[in-house]
């Protein structure tokens, strides 16, 4: 096996995997926090890669050319633009189920995926969309043709992702806000009556996973370039699949397992079939959960009595 | 453009109105029929602006038989069940008289079959799949024998597809790939990628077959990628890994641009090379930029921008702010095509009768003079290579006439 | 509930209105060309204008109107038929419903046959998720299971379409015993990614595997006979026309016709085992997992069994549903097997009542029909029909018809 090629597959997958595991550390927030699968996350991501080529045009258009503060900017304004979006889907379709079936979130959920996507194609049209390439270079390693390469975008995705994980992870284990999420998920009557306002707690966790999917949009559409309604979708689903593969609630867990199946779709599409790589990745999920029920760094659930 | 709520308003005063029934008879429907929803929607949008436009243009002109044309949409999401599921209302419910469309191979063959059932004609603009005009229940059947002339007529017309279309096919637009890549790239390894899809998988498919006719060894490289993902660099480092000099494509420009991208991006110099389902200025953006496009090429129908009868008709469709892309004119064909049955034969109804008259006569359209086979394939349809350039433009390569 | 003030209203219905307003602002009033834009301002502020003067009107309403309906006592139990009166009952129900073939058109026909198609889809998740709680994700896998077991079984095996109900029912029904093994340790969500991975599993299989299944361009599915009787104009399958035993007209809406009726009774016997299994040991075995898995393991309950056999029911409906799509699409090919599916037909359990038959078949028509009628409003379809979903989950968050659940009256109480 050649040693350049491994290496490629390697930064490619942990690419993917890292724009995996950005979107799930979203997913595994909130479910953490209300034990929900928030099937509208991957479509608050599609929002914001809209909103990033919007950004980006308008900052253009008032002449700023300075990639990084073009990047700065946008993401500022996709990250105060989709946590509005994040907290007040919260508000309509989610809190008023909160007291119902566990399973009624998840059909609002699934409603209020199709409303983001159709009224995002209606407005925007159903076109393929794009973002111009802001930043350049490339680190290579080998020689002149044989080498391995990762570009700086993609570095900048990698640093962040974890970045992003490592700072959320800090926030919920030793700040203020932080236990009053756990409270909240633990015991939300028991939070409410200590007198923490939950539902200000979980209007707060959605914003923040909304956030994070902004983060993961602009990034990931600066990095390929492209997008279209249907994107919140396809990186949806996997991402979801992460979250679980790495325990869902646990937001190292939602890295790990974004990486793990980013690193796993490559290898098997670069070494033995991309035809079949989906089915490498979900047979890999099952054969985890089979031996790990509760993902890889999920709490194994205890049962009592 | 519209705002969308006025259209709304408007479409529910449609719906009102047409709940009290149609006062005028005379109109001609035609059904236009394509994804406008889902991840094909852009190609809808094309099926619909052109055939929108010919219908405007031709009422303008009078009309057929004295009837004017009225466009019929229907959304069918590139779904089979959904398109069956839009055949049987536009011919059972909204009564048309002919169909424009489907886009999605995989959608119109079945539709097709509904079609074919009920005797309504259908010319789809973008189909190329071979599938689609190749009926596998039909046999031609001798009618010399007959000797009632009315029974004879009747078992002649029954030879006639009501399925026809105005584009190529892909195993043409695969043969002309093929010898373009051996004969002017002189390529010695050949990477195919598909998208898993039955537009796009039959196309590589076909470029496949007459490679090894050619006497080319078989590709180094023959895999799919999954439609609607954006990251494509495992497939290029393979691609890389496996030496390959041209990089042929059987897919859209949503696939098509991430993958030439990051092609580019690892360093991957090969020639790339794809078919009609990159006809898109939205290629460009998919791709991230011109520095990624120019030099890629592309097999493609005449470019009906450059043909003089077509002149006019691009013309009025830039004034209104629409550029007349990838399928369009097309859809424009077809509905040119319906209007001159109907015009020569005086029959609006029976599907058999206009195909029969269209592959007789053929018709004069903003493709030029085009004629039909009785299955309902173009009897001649160039496919010409096209190259992107530094502008972010496509043109016909100026490689000599293979 | 007494109304709230006028001013208020106004005052939540501005406050709505501005947040629309923003949220709408970026992506209706700024429309992307390329790298550039062009503006549309009057977009946004419309739909803001739509949102405050709906906010007030809703503000206007007495407010028990809109508060989510629930109810939480128990309710007494649907009255026992004697079986003569159900099948009586169950006859004259379907010969009413049987004569609708006589007045569809042929595409009210075949919407009807979707529509049925996911009522038999509906009944079989329902097994899954809402008598023994099982969260499917991957349903639609064994709906294709049945639809290419058909398809290809005719193919390879020249199986007919009677032969095939059963055995796709058989071969579903082992497919869901095969996939339910693996995840029986499994809880909640972990179950619902697994299953959602098995339905993709079995989808891109049957995408890939060209030599086989026909990869993306799918299978012919043949139509289905009746005693040697077939329902084409030309007979392909070595039988006699339907209409020249019977001297009619040809009429391509017969083979419709002829599916609706027997789908119809499929529909109905589905219906009458799923509402008997119900009350049988292990249809009570499924609801008691559901509530209680560690109190029904220490009552000596075979849970391993009991969800097996959820699954495997589950499942072989689904299978049986597929031989139908099959059969009337006459061709099958993987896209229509897709994610999608699979969330509409649990959106179906869902909003019909989890646990409850009735519930089902109304969410399943609804759903089904509702996207048929919105035709009308072209673009705007899917987006009427999230709205849809969401108000309506709001509104009925146990669903459109609340689950009884099976108790027993304590004597004398």
């Amino acid at each position: 096996m050649d040693f350049y090629v491994l290496g490629q597959q390697i930064v490619n997958g942990l690419v993917l995997g890292s724009t995996y595991g950005l979107i799930a550390v979203g997913y595994t927030m909130v479910y953490g926090i209300i034990g929900m699968i928030n099937f509208a996350h991957g479509e608050v991501y599609m929002v914001s890669a809209y909103l990033t080529a919007i950004g980006l045009a308008v900052l253009a258009y008032f002449g700023i050319s300075n990639p990084w503060l073009l990047i700065g900017l946008t993401m500022v304004f996709a990250i105060v633009f989709t946590s509005l979006l994040g907290v007040t889907i919260e508000r309509l379709a989610y809190r008023p189920l909160r007291r119902a079936n566990r399973l009624a979130p998840l059909i609002s959920a699934i409603g209020v995926s199709l409303i983001l996507q159709n009224y995002v194609q209606l407005s925007q049209g159903a076109k393929n969309q794009g973002v111009p390439t802001l930043v350049e270079g490339v680190f290579r390693m080998g020689s002149e043709d044989h080498f391995f390469q990762i570009t700086y975008m993609q570095m900048v995705i990698i640093i962040v992702a974890i970045l992003a994980m490592a700072i959320l992870n800090f926030v919920v284990q030793h700040t203020a806000l932080g236990r009053a999420c756990r409270a909240t998920q633990q015991d939300r009557q028991m939070a409410q009556i200590l007198g923490i306002d939950t539902d200000k707690v979980i209007a707060l966790v959605f914003g923040i996973g909304a956030a994070l999917a902004a983060v993961a949009g602009v990034l990931i559409t600066l990095n390929y370039g492209s997008f279209d309604f249907f994107v919140g979708f396809v990186t949806g689903v996997k991402a979801f699949t992460a979250a679980v593969l790495g325990g869902i609630g646990s937001l190292p867990g939602a890295m790990l397992g974004g990486i793990l199946l980013g690193l796993a779709e490559s290898l098997f599409a670069g070494f033995v079939s991309s035809d079949y790589k989906d089915v490498f990745a979900f047979a890999l999920l099952v054969g985890i959960l089979i031996f790990r029920p509760s993902g890889l760094l999920g709490k194994p659930t205890v049962e009592k009595v | 453009m519209l705002t969308r709520f006025p259209r709304l308003a408007l479409s529910i005063a449609l719906v009102s109105w047409s709940a009290l029934g149609h006062a005028a008879g005379k109109e001609i429907l035609i059904g236009v029929a394509g994804p406008h929803t889902g991840s094909s929607a852009p190609f809808g949008l094309q099926l619909w602006k052109g055939a929108e436009k010919a219908i405007e243009d031709i009422n303008k002109a009078g009309g057929v038989n004295g009837s004017m044309l009225r466009a019929v949409k229907a959304d069918d999401a590139c779904l089979p069940a959904q398109a069956k599921s839009v055949a049987n209302k536009l011919v059972n419910t909204d009564k048309v008289n002919a169909v424009v469309g489907h886009f999605c191979s995989s959608s119109t063959i079945p539709a097709a079959g509904i079609y074919r059932e009920n005797n309504v004609l259908m010319i789809t603009p973008a189909s190329t799949n071979p599938r689609v005009t190749e009926d596998e229940n039909y046999k031609a059947k001798d009618c010399k024998a007959i000797t009632d002339k009315a029974k004879q007529e009747q078992c002649e017309l029954s030879n006639y597809s009501v399925i026809m279309r105005t584009c190529g096919r892909d195993d043409q637009q695969g043969v002309e790939a093929a010898n373009f890549i051996v004969k002017e790239l002189k390529a010695k390894s050949v990477a195919v990628i598909h998208d898993k899809d039955t537009y796009g998988q039959g196309l590589a498919d076909a470029m496949r077959a007459h490679l090894k006719i050619l006497g080319q060894k078989d590709p180094v490289l023959y895999e799919g990628l999954t439609r609607g993902e954006k990251d494509f660099n495992a497939i290029v480092t393979k691609i890389k890994a496996a030496k390959a000099d041209v990089v042929y494509f059987g897919g859209l420009y949503a696939e098509a641009g991430p993958l030439l991208r990051q092609m580019r991006e690892q360093g991957l110099k090969a020639s790339f090379i794809s078919g009609d389902g990159i006809v898109s200025n939205d290629f460009l953006s998919a791709a991230g930029g011109v520095k990624f496009v120019e030099g890629a090429f592309m097999t493609f129908g005449a470019d009906l921008r450059n043909v003089p009868t077509g002149k006019a008709v691009v013309e009025s469709f830039r004034k209104s702010g629409y550029e007349p892309e990838g399928y369009t004119l097309y859809s424009y064909t077809a509905v040119q095509a319906i209007a001159a049955a109907m015009k020569g034969t005086g029959e609006i109804q029976d599907g058999r009768k206009l195909s029969k008259w269209l592959v007789e006569n053929g018709a004069d359209t903003v493709m030029g003079k085009i004629n039909w086979s009785p299955k309902g394939d173009l009897v001649k349809s160039a496919y010409v290579m096209y190259v992107w350039d530094k502008a972010g433009k496509y043109a016909e390569t100026q490689a000599k006439k293979l | 509930m007494s109304r709230r003030p006028v001013s208020r209203t106004m005052l939540l219905s501005l406050f709505a209105a501005l947040i629309t307003l923003i949220l709408t602002g970026p992506l209706s009033g700024l429309v992307l060309n390329g790298y550039d834009f062009t503006t549309r301002f009057a977009a946004p502020l419309q739909i803001a204008a739509m949102v405050l003067i709906l906010r007030f009107i809703a503000g206007l309403l007495p407010a028990s109107w809109l508060a989510p309906k629930q109810k939480h006592e128990v309710e007494p139990r649907a009255p026992r038929f004697k079986t003569y009166q159900l099948v009586l009952g169950g006859l004259v129900l379907y010969l009413a419903l049987a004569s609708l073939v006589l007045f569809a058109s042929k595409y009210w026909l075949a919407v009807g046959i979707m529509a049925l198609i996911y009522v038999l889809l509906g009944l079989g998740l329902n097994v899954v998720v809402g008598f023994a709680g099982l969260l499917d994700l991957g349903f639609v896998g064994f709906y294709a299971v049945g639809a290419y077991g058909y398809a290809l079984g005719h193919q390879y095996l020249g199986l007919g379409f009677w032969a095939a109900i059963p055995l796709a029912a058989l071969l579903a029904g082992m497919f869901g015993m095969i996939l339910g093994f693996p995840v029986l340790r499994m809880h909640g969500d972990y179950l619902a990614i697994v299953t959602l991975g098995f339905g993709e599993i079995i989808r891109l299989v049957l995408n890939n595997w060209m030599a086989f299944t026909g990869g993306p361009n799918g299978v012919d599915a043949p139509a289905p006979t009746f005693f040697g009787w077939e329902f084409k104009a030309n007979v392909t399958q070595g039988g006699v026309p339907f209409h020249e035993v019977w001297g009619l007209e040809y009429s391509s809406g017969m083979l419709d016709a002829f599916i609706f009726l027997v789908l119809l009774a499929v529909v109905g016997l589905t219906l009458y085992a799923v509402s008997r299994l119900r009350g049988m040991p292990i249809g009570r075995a499924w609801e008691a997992l559901r509530e209680d898995e560690i109190a029904c393991r220490s009552l000596g309950l075979n849970h391993v069994w009991t969800k097996l056999s959820a699954f495997a029911m589950g499942a072989s409906i689904g299978g049986v549903a597929g031989v139908f799509f099959a059969a009337s699409q006459g061709f099958v090919s993987p896209i229509s097997f897709s994610f999608f599916e699979s969330a509409l037909v649990l959106a179906i359990v869902v909003l019909g009542g989890l646990g409850s038959v009735y519930g089902v078949i109304l969410a399943a028509l609804f759903l089904t029909l509702m996207p048929e009628v919105l035709r009308e409003f072209a673009d705007y379809r899917i987006l009427i029909f999230g709205f849809a979903m969401v108000l309506i989950m709001i509104w009925r968050p146990r669903g459109i018809i609340q689950q009884r659940r099976p108790f027993f009256k304590r004597a004398g109480s």
